[in-house]
Formats: structure tokens, C-alpha cells, sequence
């Protein structure tokens, strides 16, 4: 692999020995995948962040690079922590579970990384823009700083996203190339379901999407209009079924404003159509249970944008959450600000809700509960929640979610 | 029935020694969600492999299914002596490759990996083969068979 005069003098750890270890990850990487070179980064988000992902021997390995002086060398945000920082214990996290999240905030903020804790960095204080190369790993921002901003980024693993931040490069491979961008798959929406296409079809498409595509690039033909949220969640659930990292939407995101853009000018490898069936079909196995009493409800995966608190907030106003049921809300520290501010959270709260921040119910010890059935709106929950929660899982849509949590019970759609 | 002296020879993408004994899965196989990092017992009920310990073992499996969290629980178990000592795939997906890379650096561990053999490691390998791989060289050779 070529190196630059600088990447030489890290390389020959003049730098320090935490750029010249993480150079060498980067570059070992760079040549399992054929890279000639390193190309600069604006700004890296981390996964191992959260103590239930980086564990012990994240905290040692944390420890070891700050002792030897480690500071990131570009903009850095951290992906949700394990606990809520200011109500774990309303969560039932136990204390030395927190106390070992504090220890990796400690070391990260050492480091010099910006605490945003959300899986939604673009809402906070890390806002790619179209063309820029960065060093993410979190898989649902990942396919959104691709697809929705155009930016570009592989995905990048736990502690990788870290040599990344701290040389403030990574291999020139995969999405860093434009002629890797290039969409492979088409996927056809019926006219149909295309005149038809309802807010909880966005989780659903991507779960469908996510599981056909593998890892090929998706480009989908048919979708009108999507929202900022909406494929926010499509994207989420596209990354979590499959391990899409970016999809072209023509007419909608960047890198497609026409179809003959989205595919490079090439030939799709393949045309899948979709109609109102297939969506019927993926939705239904997105549940896992027969439906039922519901003791927990999760909405905000990905974290909520400020929308999505207005609408959780216009739907909960003047009724009240099921006492038998906990409807967790999940969001970053950014948001709830501003949601406080304009009165959403105390809307929410008077429901009976609960805000949970800078975290969310796959990144959080939740034995304590015994939950038995979840009901959420998010893709990349109900393909998670059933082996890290441990519960049957329900999909529905935001509105028949809230009304979940206020009559206590859920069926399957 | 199987050559006395068998040795597969594929693409070495993480260096290192081992000696010892094989788990075989003909299933893909993902660390996050699937590994007790504590006991290095596999936890994921859907796997064929539920129940079973790959701590110190020779881990041949097709290849690997990639969360982005799967280093962090891959290390935790390496740090706790619990991960797997080497692995075989068909072909090493970039999550499992960049687990040994990171191991090597942070930790100090070295975990083989070989993949791209010229005989199918799951046809050619049985659970409980004795096989001594090096990692720099891409080979496999079987000790002694079960």
C-alpha cells in the first residue's frame, strides 16, 4: 500500500504508539481488501461505546491507549451507551453495571471524543455532507450518511471506527470509490403499492430489502415521497436484516436522481418486483409472537428526531399509558433538549411515557424486567429485541404502538 | 475414507500457530449474539453449534455473519481466554478478519485465520480432527482424525 510522508512517520511510531497500532489495523485491512492507499477522514462515530458491546476488554484497551496518550484526530461522536446517564437506575440498571459504563465515558472523553451517545449523530453534532469520507461503524447511521447524505463510508467495525479516529484515515476501498457506489439489485414497486405506501411500509420495505439484497447495493424504483424519518427507518431495517450500507431510492436520495443514475448505467444483476403481498408477507414475520397482553412498547430506533417527538406527543396527549405498561421512548440528549423546550416531553411524560436517553432496549440490561412481549415500530428492534431482550416481538406502526401502550395489548397485524 | 497425510493449503489473513482440536459448523456463524464471551459457549439457539464450547479450538465454519459490535464481544472473549485459538472458513467475511487484526494489536494474541483452501474444509474436516495450522503459510495439516 502507498503512504504518504506523514503515514510514514506515524508508521514508524514517531506519532505515538496508539497512531502507529491503529495504523497498522488500517493498513492490514487496506491490503486484505486490495486498497493502494489511505484517504483522510471529516469525522468518525464509535460503537464501542457502549459497555454491553466493548466490555472489559474494551475498558482495558481504552485504559492502555490512554495512558499512552491517545486524542482522536478528527471529529468523533459515540454511538449509545449502555445505560440512560441520568435515570439508569429508573431502568433497573444494576450499579456496577453503570459503573463500568462511566469508566468507558471517562476514557473516551479523554481521548477527546464528543459524548453525543445516539445512534443518530447527524442530528447532533455530526453532519456529513455529500462526497465527504468518514469512518463510521453504527450500521443504521452507517447506510444513512450513504445513501440519504452521500457521504462515504464503509462499515467499519467496533475498534476499527477508533484506529480510524485516531489517524483520522481509513483504506480507499468499497464505498470510498464512486464505481462501487453504484446500485446492483433494482427493486420494483407495483403501481399499486406504489399510489399506497403507508408510514410503517418504510421499516417493513427495509426489512424485505435488507433480507433480498444481502450485500448488494439496493437501488429501489417506485417510492414517491419519504421523509427524513422515514428513511431514516428503512434504512435502519435494511442494515439490520441484511447488511446493506447503502441503497439508492430514485428521485429521492442523492446518488439517484434518475434510475439511469442509480445504477452507474449499468444493468441491474437482477430485477426483483414488489407489491402489496410481499410487504404483507415480511411484516407478518417481523412478529414473532400470536399477540396479547404487552408489557413494554419501544419506539425511537433509530434515536427520535424532534418529528417524531411532536407526533409521539400529539398521539399521547391527554391519555394515559397502560399501568401495566412501560412505553420507552428513545432519543439523544440533543433532542430531548429541544422536545423539553417545546413542551413534547412534558406531554409525554404526564403520560406516563418514558424518555430514554442516550441509549435504547438493545444496548441495555434489561433482565431485571422480565419482559415478556415488545411491541415497537422499528425494523432493527424486532429484529434484534427477541435475542437481546429476549422477548416475543410485535411490529406495528407508530400509531397502533402508542395505542398498544394504552390499552395493554397488541395484536398481530 | 480420508488421505493419512491430509493438508489444505488456502490463503493465510491472519498469522499465528495452532495445535489442537477442530469444531466443525457447516451453519454461518456470528460472534455478536452468538458467543458467551465469558465461557466461550455458544449462545445463539438457532445455531447447530448451541451449547457448545470453541474455547481453544479450531473453528471451521463457512463464514461469518457481521454485526459491527462483533469485535467488542470477540475480544472480550480473547481477553477472557475464551475465544476460539484459530479459524477456518470458506471464505472470511471482513468482521472476522478484522477481529484478529485488532486482537494481534490491542492484545497481543495472535488467532490464525485461513479461508480460500483448495478442498473444502467442511468435507474435509470432521469436530474432533487434530490439525496444526499456520497462519502466515494458508495451511491446514490433520494431525490425527477423530
Amino acid at each position: 500500500m502507498h503512504l504518504t510522508d506523514d503515514e510514514r512517520r506515524i508508521q514508524t511510531g514517531e506519532l505515538g504508539e496508539p497512531q502507529r497500532l491503529a495504523l497498522r489495523v488500517l493498513v492490514k485491512l487496506g491490503e486484505a481488501y486490495g486498497a493502494e492507499r489511505l484517504v483522510e477522514i471529516r469525522s468518525a462515530h464509535l460503537v464501542a461505546s457502549s459497555y454491553q458491546i466493548a466490555g472489559e476488554a474494551g475498558i482495558d484497551i481504552y485504559t492502555q491507549l490512554v495512558e499512552q496518550g491517545a486524542r482522536v484526530a478528527v471529529r468523533t461522536t459515540s454511538d449509545p451507551g449502555s445505560i440512560d446517564f441520568s435515570r439508569w437506575r429508573d431502568f433497573k440498571t444494576p450499579a456496577d453495571y453503570a459503573a463500568r459504563q462511566l469508566k468507558i465515558a471517562e476514557l473516551l472523553d479523554r481521548m477527546g471524543v464528543i459524548p453525543t451517545w445516539t445512534c443518530t449523530p447527524y442530528t447532533t453534532f455530526n453532519v456529513p455532507r455529500f462526497g465527504e469520507h468518514l469512518g463510521w461503524s453504527e450500521s443504521s447511521a452507517v447506510v444513512f450518511a450513504n445513501s440519504v447524505i452521500g457521504a462515504r463510508t464503509n462499515r467499519l467495525a467496533a475498534y476499527v471506527d477508533l484506529c480510524a479516529a485516531l489517524v483520522g484515515r481509513v483504506p480507499y476501498f468499497g464505498l470510498h470509490m464512486p464505481e462501487r457506489r453504484r446500485g446492483e439489485v433494482l427493486f420494483e414497486l407495483d403501481p399499486e403499492l406504489s399510489a399506497n405506501f403507508a408510514d410503517h411500509y418504510f421499516p417493513g420495505l427495509g426489512y424485505l430489502i435488507g433480507k433480498l439484497a444481502g450485500d448488494r447495493i439496493p437501488a429501489i424504483l417506485g417510492v414517491r415521497e419519504a421523509s427524513f424519518d422515514q428513511l431514516k427507518a428503512f434504512g435502519a431495517a435494511a442494515a439490520a436484516s441484511g447488511s446493506v450500507a447503502l441503497y439508492h431510492m430514485v428521485g429521492i436520495t442523492p446518488e439517484a436522481r434518475t434510475l439511469e443514475e442509480a445504477l452507474g448505467g449499468h444493468t441491474p444483476v437482477e430485477r426483483i418486483p414488489l407489491g402489496r403481498q410481499e410487504i404483507a408477507n415480511v411484516m407478518a414475520q417481523m412478529s414473532t409472537g400470536q399477540g396479547g397482553p404487552v408489557d413494554v412498547v419501544g419506539v425511537g430506533c433509530p434515536h427520535a428526531s424532534l418529528d417524531q417527538m411532536r407526533r409521539y406527543a400529539g398521539l399521547l396527549h391527554g391519555k394515559q399509558v397502560h399501568p401495566g405498561v412501560q412505553l420507552w421512548i428513545c432519543t439523544n440528549t440533543v433532542v430531548e433538549a429541544m422536545a423539553r423546550t417545546m413542551g413534547y416531553v412534558e406531554t409525554i411524560e404526564r403520560a406516563g411515557a418514558k424518555l430514554m436517553v442516550g441509549t435504547c432496549h438493545n444496548d441495555c440490561p434489561l433482565g431485571a424486567w422480565g419482559f415478556r412481549r415488545l411491541v415497537t415500530d422499528s425494523g432493527k428492534f424486532a429484529y434484534y429485541t427477541p435475542t437481546t431482550v429476549g422477548t416475543e416481538c410485535i411490529f406495528a406502526s407508530t400509531e397502533a404502538c402508542i395505542e398498544a401502550a394504552i390499552t395493554g395489548r397488541a395484536e398481530r397485524s | 475414507m480420508r488421505a493419512e497425510r491430509l493438508i489444505l493449503r488456502g490463503r493465510g489473513r491472519a498469522t499465528g500457530g495452532f495445535e489442537g482440536e477442530v469444531v466443525l459448523s457447516l451453519q454461518p456463524f456470528g460472534f455478536w449474539q452468538g458467543i458467551d464471551p465469558q465461557t466461550g459457549i455458544v449462545i445463539d439457539k438457532r445455531h447447530d453449534l448451541y451449547g457448545t464450547s470453541l474455547k481453544g479450538k479450531a473453528f471451521v465454519f463457512p463464514y461469518g455473519r457481521g454485526s459491527t459490535g462483533t469485535p467488542g464481544i470477540f475480544l472480550e472473549a480473547v481477553r477472557n481466554g475464551c475465544a476460539p485459538a484459530a479459524i477456518v472458513n470458506v471464505t472470511s467475511e471482513p468482521m472476522i478478519v478484522m477481529c484478529a487484526l485488532l486482537a494481534e494489536a490491542f492484545l497481543k494474541i495472535s488467532i490464525p485465520i485461513v479461508d480460500a483452501l483448495d478442498v473444502n474444509p467442511l468435507e474435509a474436516l470432521r469436530t474432533g480432527d487434530r490439525v496444526r495450522i499456520d497462519g502466515a503459510a494458508g495451511t491446514i495439516e490433520l494431525v490425527s482424525g477423530s
